[in-house]
């Protein structure tokens, strides 16, 4: 025998030494078998002569002979140290093999017939970066299955009882962050890759509070929030009216008295002296009372007043102006900038309403007016996320100062899908509530993740600096198929697996606290999160990290009390009830791992994207084709009413409203309405208002927003379009547009 | 598939000279929100989530 065809087809020569080797290293393991040289020599001859006379070359059928002849002479321990060897480079090979499989997929299908491309669907996975992100991710995700995870746990997640979210970033850092723009401006910073001055004005705050966004989301896996942006960017605005103000003032006398260049920066420095930092809209009368006894060359009283009420006009208008261009850039911005290698733009969120300064206002004003502007073609802007804070006796009362913005921020959702809307005064926001302090303002990221309280320490339940460490959900469904209708049986069987994902989390977290301020530059090394600021270069992270949540998660309340019940908890008052019973033994079950670890154990109720689809089919592989269960393509999000349930918005909003309470980690409430809702403005605010009345944590409302981007109509599109009467893809007479054009103000205009 | 069309290009990507028509192969967008946010186009939805975005129905205000 002269060859060996390998498991890939190549052939190589027939070699011994090989087989000796294999022996020698089986045999070490064993015990009571110590083989002698002369013994592993003779075993190889018998082993190659029963090769020879069966002709065999195939490496599988001379693997079986090595087997045979070990078991032959008596070496049975040997044998079975072989045979496991075997068997566990073969797992490894079949992996390898999946693996390539993947790649296989990532590199010849396109994201249309392939769901792995989709996971996110903000990921263009069809251009090369979206394509090499997946590369990277799925070969993480290898790893970390095969040589990180303790092997009950990783298990859990490849059978599907647990999914652990963003695994693929396990050796590397942290979900997200609350960013807090006011004290990262303050002195400049640098991104790791340049340094930037402190801006002075309303155009610098926006940019740079873009680059604030991007240069976070490279460091971290999950989205990144703004908690405060209205009041971070008063800032700038309050510096843009001052240069308004005094350079309009100065501007004035100029062409009225004709001042010298030189008389104009004289003037300007003496107005400076004279108001020093006071020059704000609030101050304005004040201003104008010092200015009464102001005098400059020759100038007369009249003239100075006249020069500054045209300066207070002129700078209240043209600082609006340019707020306003400033919010259209930044939202620009944050849908066409790119991050991670430019697959995706940042995941970005901004929280703002309470701000209730002049410069507050201008902001949230022109930053609504800009959303509801639209982009380029007036599409709908995707980014950033945008969560109105709602407070009674802010802005939610028809007396109160910014009540004006709220009714501005529905008109706008109403139009653009966001803003959503935040809940202050939900008791379990408000506990926390101190007036005139954003750092005890709920806010909200991204999909719905919530981070406030601190068990780690309790002196600061803030939320600058703060974010998400990670999470992991549960499959709800499977324990309720699981125990059978048995409900006791049902606890038993979730206690297991929240003590399975505290563990994991727990494992997660040492790795993550082993990391260094130098791994993270911008999110560490430039004091973005709590405390980090107090840390060196080469100092570990593990303290500050602390102040983050650990967020247990779940999926498919919905099926789960089909499973117990029969029915879901929109279908009987007893369901909801075990539904909130099943959850507050979870809250009760992470608030008591907070206490015992000292550590922010939180209840998410998980965002499930990617998850919406994991676990089903694999339920649906060992339970069946089950209705209201597994006979769909998705499992329910979180606590919500079924997606396909018929229900009214108050009745849902009533039922999900106490599952917010529960869920510290996060939650939000849908309520998807028909119709052109900017049609019919006063149900949207009713709905938000039931919202408040019933203690919604944060909320949205959704509906059909298509866009024809030929005739400019902006609803509901089936086939056709309502407007212009063409099908996707028809074409229609330039002069049908004129007509249109006669009707309706957007119609875009062709040359 | 349908084109996308372009911010910048739409007065010159769609009309047709000879027939004065524009909008040929141009298709509509429709935004929709999945998990908080808003994603600009169905097609990038897994399919998962477009089963559920298939199946959801309108809630009644009254």
């Amino acid at each position: 025998m002269q060859h060996v065809i390998k498991r890939d087809g190549t052939k190589v020569s027939f070699d011994s030494v090989k087989i000796l080797n294999a022996i020698t290293k089986a045999n070490k393991t064993t015990t009571d078998e110590k083989m002698t040289p002369t013994d592993t020599l003779f075993l190889t001859e018998k082993i190659s002569l029963e090769i020879d006379r069966l002709c065999l070359c195939n490496v599988e059928e001379i693997q079986d002979v090595v087997e045979k002849i070990l078991i032959h002479y008596d070496y049975a321990e040997t044998a079975k140290a072989y045979i496991l060897y075997r068997s566990e480079h073969s797992k490894i090979r079949n992996s390898e093999d999946y693996l390539m499989e993947i790649y296989n997929k990532l590199t010849y299908a396109s994201a249309k017939d392939s769901d792995i491309k989709r996971e996110n669907a903000n990921i263009d996975g069809d251009t090369a970066m979206g394509t090499m992100l997946k590369y990277g991710s799925e070969g993480a995700k290898f790893f970390i299955d095969n040589y990180i995870l303790p092997k009950e746990i990783s298990r859990a997640h490849l059978d599907g009882d647990i999914h652990i979210h963003d695994k693929d970033f396990y050796m590397l850092t942290a979900t997200c962050c609350q960013i807090d723009l006011i004290s990262l401006f303050k002195n400049g910073f640098s991104t790791g890759h340049g340094y930037l001055r402190e801006p002075n004005s309303i155009e610098s705050y926006s940019a740079l509070a873009c680059i604030a966004i991007q240069a976070n989301q490279n460091e971290m896996h999950g989205g990144q929030s703004v908690p405060n942006f209205d009041h971070a960017m008063a800032e700038g605005v309050k510096k843009t009216f001052k240069q308004e103000y005094l350079k309009l003032f100065s501007r004035y006398l100029q062409i009225k008295v004709n001042l010298t260049d030189h008389d104009i920066i004289q003037l300007e420095q003496e107005l400076k002296d004279l108001l020093a930092d006071q020059i704000t809209i609030k101050n304005l009368p004040k201003i104008e009372k010092k200015l009464v006894h102001f005098r400059f060359l020759s100038l007369n009283k009249d003239s100075i007043l006249s020069a500054h009420h045209y300066a207070q006009k002129e700078a209240l208008k043209t600082t609006n102006r340019r707020t306003f261009q400033a919010m259209e850039a930044f939202i620009h911005n944050l849908n066409t900038m790119n991050s991670r290698a430019g697959a995706q733009v940042p995941f970005s969120s901004i929280n703002y309403g309470t701000d209730t300064s002049e410069e507050g206002r201008i902001v949230i004003r022109n930053l609504l007016l800009a959303t509801k502007a639209g982009l380029g073609n007036g599409e709908t802007p995707i980014f950033p996320v945008q969560i109105f804070k709602v407070k009674s006796g802010i802005n939610f009362n028809l007396e109160d100062i910014n009540y004006d913005l709220f009714k501005l921020s529905i008109e706008t959702s109403a139009l653009r899908l966001f803003p959503n809307f935040s809940f202050i005064d939900a008791p379990y926001n408000h506990v926390f509530y101190k007036a005139n302090d954003y750092q005890t303002e709920v806010a909200y990221m991204g999909c719905r993740t919530r981070v406030l309280g601190n068990t780690h320490d309790p002196q600061r339940q803030t939320i600058c600096g703060r974010g998400n460490l990670s999470f992991t959900s549960i499959n709800l469904p499977r324990l309720g198929l699981k125990a059978k209708k048995n409900i006791q049986f049902f606890y038993q069987l979730l206690d297991e697996k929240i003590n399975l994902v505290f563990d994991q989390l727990l494992h997660r977290l040492k790795i993550q606290s082993s990391k260094k301020v130098k791994n993270f530059p911008f999110l560490m090394g430039e004091g973005v999160w709590i405390d980090s600021q107090f840390l060196n270069k080469d100092d570990t992270i593990g303290e500050v990290l602390k102040h983050g949540t650990l967020a247990l998660g779940f999926i498919g309340l919905a099926e789960t009390l089909k499973a117990l019940t029969g029915l879901h908890h929109a279908e009987s008052e007893e369901v909801q009830q075990l539904g909130l019973a099943i959850v507050a033994h979870m809250r009760k079950r992470a608030d008591d791992k907070a206490k015992e670890t000292g550590l922010n154990f939180s209840l998410i109720a998980t965002p499930a994207e990617g998850l919406s689809g994991r676990f089903v089919p694999i339920d649906r592989k060992i339970f069946g084709n089950i209705p209201g269960i597994t006979d769909r393509d998705y499992y329910t999000n979180s606590f919500h009413v079924p997606v396909y349930y018929p229900i009214k918005s108050y009745e849902k909003i009533e039922l999900e409203a106490p599952y917010h309470e529960l869920t510290n980690g996060g939650h939000i409430t849908y309520i998807e309405l028909d119709g052109d809702v900017s049609q019919n403005l006063e149900a949207f605010e009713t709905i938000i208002r039931h919202m408040h009345q019933k203690g919604i944590g944060y909320g949205a409302i959704n509906h059909p927003l298509d866009h024809d981007p030929i005739c400019g109509y902006v609803g509901i599109i089936n086939d056709i379009c309502p407007r212009c009467g063409r099908k996707e893809g028809e074409s229609i007479p330039l002069e049908k547009l004129e007509t249109l054009r006669q009707q309706y103000p957007n119609v875009p205009y062709y040359h | 598939m349908f084109k996308k069309i372009k911010t910048d290009s739409i007065n010159t990507v769609g009309i047709n000279e000879s027939s004065k028509k524009i909008g040929e192969r141009i298709g509509f967008s429709r935004t929709r929100r999945i998990t908080g946010y808003l994603v600009g186009t169905l097609d990038r939805f897994n399919n998962a989530k477009r089963a559920e975005e298939k199946d959801r129905v309108k809630h009644g205000c009254s």
